[in-house]
């Protein structure tokens, strides 16, 4: 299967929110119980929730995009366009970039989940996984966008650890 | 009837699919043994486009459909050549006034 650059956007944009969203929950989450099975439970509650959300998002905002697009081309052809190759093209795009976000973004929260899972669950290694996961992630940024490799990795790394100083920072003060 | 060699329509079609993907579509129909898109005009959302097919019995109800298909329109047939022979446009008198 190949990604092109629009596929390329769902796949940045869902595995961020996967990887960094459920990486949230389990530091969140560890600070009330260290119990395994409720981080797990939690952690995967939420890597559905956004797994669905994203996908859902994508869905209607890519319909919305491409039905605006299929407007406009049939004003200016004076004809409609349902039943061609193009109404057919469009609905398999708006399809594919829904299930691109919405898997994306399932697959990335699996990575901070991995540890607590195979029952080594530490948030030292989960936050390890998500940054190593970043590096990658930053590679693929660097290859779609041209960019210095060396800068997008630490883009996207920098912008990783920000989010988990922050969740590390709720963390050291929790309100619950 | 005899047998359609060469036909060359003015279409109207939105950016995509590409004039590459147009050009190998027709050029899958049955009988057609070559085709060439050309470029004319390109709008915001349409481009235009001279589209000559040329094959032993090109079905021209069948090269219509796929432009359709593709969300072309054809505007007008520009040219056809029918029969047994190609027989090119002559130049008259009036045009070379």
């Amino acid at each position: 299967m190949s990604f092109n650059i629009e596929e390329g956007r769902y796949v940045i944009l869902g595995s961020i929110d996967g990887l960094l969203a459920t990486l949230g929950i389990i530091v969140g989450v560890s600070v009330v119980s260290a119990d395994n099975s409720i981080i797990v439970t939690a952690g995967f509650g939420g890597a559905i929730a956004l797994a669905l959300t994203n996908g859902l998002g994508s869905y209607l905002a890519e319909s919305t995009i491409e039905h605006g697009k299929l407007v406009r081309a049939e004003k200016s052809l004076l004809r409609k366009l349902s039943n061609t190759y193009v109404a057919s093209q469009s609905r398999k795009r708006i399809v594919k970039d829904a299930i691109t976000h919405g898997g994306a973004s399932f697959l990335a929260s699996l990575i901070p989940l991995a540890p607590w899972v195979l029952g080594a669950g530490s948030v030292i290694a989960s936050v390890a996984l998500s940054l190593i996961t970043l590096v990658f992630l930053g590679v693929y940024a660097g290859y779609i966008s041209k960019q210095n490799y060396a800068t997008s990795v630490a883009k996207m790394v920098g912008l990783g650890t920000l989010i988990v100083i922050t969740v590390q920072l709720l963390r050291l003060g929790h309100f619950v | 009837m005899s047998q359609i060699k060469r036909l060359v329509l003015d279409v109207l079609k939105p950016h995509e699919p590409t004039n590459v993907e147009v050009a190998s579509a027709i050029g899958d129909i049955q009988d057609v043994e070559g085709v060439n898109v050309s470029l004319y005009e390109v709008d915001q959302e349409t481009e235009n486009v001279k589209i000559t097919v040329e094959g032993i019995n090109v079905d021209y109800n069948l090269v219509r459909q796929t432009i359709e298909n593709l969300g072309g329109v054809v505007h007008s047939v520009d040219e056809i050549i029918a029969g047994k022979k190609i027989v090119e446009e002559e130049e008259t008198l009036h045009d070379r006034g």
